[in-house]
């Protein structure tokens, strides 16, 4: 690597680091790699060596899988789902952030740790709890759309810190003031003065709720809906090359997802460059 | 200014002018209610229902027999094994992120190197679930690539051993692909927070780069180190989706409420699972806690 015969040159201190660089990278690549093989080609392991590294690539896996009618309507559901997840996690939070921003500062406290309590409460207790509601609730909870609210809950610690990010960095105050002041209605500020100057925050917040909802497995396997991640966990079985072809299409999306997100937020600037892209819950952002 | 109204769609809709006539009484706190209402719905009440179950035997009485008997025989063994397994997995993410972290703030050249590492951090510190799974069974499985490259090159049988993807060993290298970034994502502010004036400083009076580091540079980190520490065992210690696509066996703790969850069981053995996710609940709240704590603590030195 270049890098590294540049810093050897420079002192050879920096070696350690290097390597360190180096070996996380493997790590983290290796896996991408062996995932590729698998799905693309088609020679046994046994015989895989230096001879038939070459041979026998095809995409007949992602072909039948992305044919297979099943994979079809669990990708649909899973879609549909993280569409209402994003609308009802804008709908609920923008207003409350807005509020508390406009009116009631002295509760934002509050409001942050109602939205980090989801971090104590791991999907899987969350849905044990849900299914002695069951008998009580059955005409919502046998429908495939009762995953959105839940599926709010678990991805509201990071889709509020990256509205709130977004809202806090405006001057929300003096927008609404002077919006007001030339005669706009509270609809028109929220529509042309508000969300045009937080597409920033409302775009990465629902990039974040898409990523959560479309990896989300446990909820799903346990309230048996046939969701993308249920669906692979299952073709994986009979279909190996398939399975693996879906999962590293998966991983491909999520991080093409997340890289345009990145890319998104830092054209408008810095001001919310830290923020939105760091998806760890109660962690990161209010450092520095 | 005009009152603000938040309908139940949550639309903010004007209000008449002449509410602002009425006398100044404060009803602000009403914005919150859609919120607190949604979070009182569908996590509150999950969460208290999972409790009930657990404390209710099957004639309906009050006891606490079923927490007690989460921490025995199998149940037992299942939270040694998380405990033991997050632990592992969080000490190996604590490590190598801080190094990780470390050397992305020492190495000026490439410049795009710094923000390749936390861009690609924040993306992998939320990769998980089924994919990952199925990527290190493709590596590490019995025919997995670096296996077959492990025996083949250097005749290393990575299964001669008792190396599973589902022991301790295996759990960890998989649960690393998300702690270490996020580790990464933690200490990054934490190591920046460190200031060349304190290093030239400690030099000034005549110390070493070691006693800076044992003096003032670790001290500084200390707290975020324990707070990613905690971060990173409640995170390996909630994971379930990665563990149950590498493991037929209920090793862990989630892996076991499942188990319970899907009902394979006797009636009177169905309170054990919401048992179980009680306990992990207690347990999710006091590494919560602690960690809140220590983040205050960290944050004092990254002004």
């Amino acid at each position: 690597m270049r890098v590294q015969r540049k810093l050897r040159r420079q002192s050879l201190a920096k070696l350690g680091p290097a390597l360190v660089v180096l070996g996380c990278s493997l790590f983290f690549v290796l896996p991408l790699i062996s995932m590729a093989r698998f799905s693309f080609q088609n020679v046994p392991m046994i015989r895989l060596g230096k001879s038939t590294l070459l041979d026998g690539w095809s995409i007949e896996g992602v072909k039948k899988a992305f044919g297979d009618t099943e994979f079809r309507t669990a990708l649909a559901l899973s879609v549909r789902l993280s569409i209402g997840t994003v609308v009802l996690t804008i709908a609920l939070l923008l207003p409350t952030i807005l509020w508390v921003q406009l009116r009631l500062p002295k509760a934002r406290a509050f409001v942050e740790f109602l939205t980090v309590l989801p971090y104590v409460i791991p999907p899987i207790a969350l849905v044990a709890g849900i299914l002695p509601l069951k008998p009580h609730a059955r005409w919502f909870l046998n429908s495939n759309y009762s995953l959105v609210p839940f599926y709010t809950v678990l991805a509201l610690p990071f889709t509020f810190r990256a509205l709130d990010a977004g809202i806090r960095s405006l001057d929300v105050k003096t927008l609404v003031d002077a919006s007001r002041s030339l005669g706009a209605g509270w609809g028109t500020t929220l529509r042309r003065v508000l969300i045009p100057n937080l597409r920033t925050a409302i775009i990465s917040s629902s990039f974040l709720t898409a990523a959560v909802v479309l990896g989300e497995y446990t909820m799903a396997r346990i309230l048996l809906k046939r969701t993308l991640p249920a669906f692979m966990a299952q073709y994986q079985g009979h279909e190996p090359q398939g399975g693996m072809a879906l999962a590293l299409t998966a991983l491909v999306a999520t991080t093409a997802l997340f890289a345009l997100l990145s890319l998104l937020t830092r054209k408008r600037g810095p001001r919310v460059d830290r923020a939105p892209v760091s998806m760890v819950g109660p962690t990161s952002e209010h450092h520095s | 200014m005009t009152a603000i109204e938040t309908t139940g769609r949550g639309r903010v809709n004007g209000a008449a002018p002449s509410a602002s006539i009425r006398p100044p009484r404060d009803y602000a706190w009403v914005g919150l209610v859609p919120l607190f209402a949604f979070m009182t719905l569908f996590l509150v009440i999950p969460s208290i229902s999972v409790f009930n179950r657990a404390l209710t035997s099957n004639d309906g009485s009050k006891t606490f027999k079923a927490l007690g008997k989460a921490f025995s025989g199998q149940n037992l063994d299942a939270f040694k094994f998380s405990v033991w397994l997050s632990a592992w997995a969080a000490i190996v993410g604590v490590v190598l992120g801080t190094l990780l972290a470390y050397a992305a703030t020492i190495i000026r050249r490439p410049r795009w190197l710094r923000s390749l590492i936390t861009s690609f951090s924040g993306v992998a510190a939320n990769l998980g679930g089924i994919p990952l799974a199925f990527a290190f069974i493709s590596l590490l499985g019995r025919q997995g690539l670096l296996t077959k490259i492990l025996s083949g090159l250097f005749h290393y049988n990575l299964y001669g051993g008792d190396f599973q993807l589902d022991t301790t060993a295996g759990l960890t290298a998989v649960y690393s692909y998300f702690n270490i970034p996020l580790m990464v994502l933690i200490t990054l502010p934490a190591i920046d927070g460190i200031k060349q004036s304190w290093r030239e400083a400690c030099a000034n009076l005549g110390g070493t780069s070691f006693t800076f580091w044992w003096r003032v540079g670790l001290p500084v980190l200390t707290p975020s180190l324990l707070g990613g520490f905690l971060l990173l065992f409640a995170n390996s210690f909630s994971a379930y989706a990665t563990a149950a696509a590498l493991s037929q066996k209920s090793l862990i703790v989630p892996l076991r409420i499942g188990f319970y969850l899907n009902g394979d069981i006797s009636a009177n053995e169905d309170q054990l699972g919401f048992a179980l996710a009680s306990w992990m609940i207690v347990i999710m709240t006091v590494c919560m806690g602690l960690y809140w704590v220590l983040r205050k603590r960290a944050e004092r030195w990254q002004q």
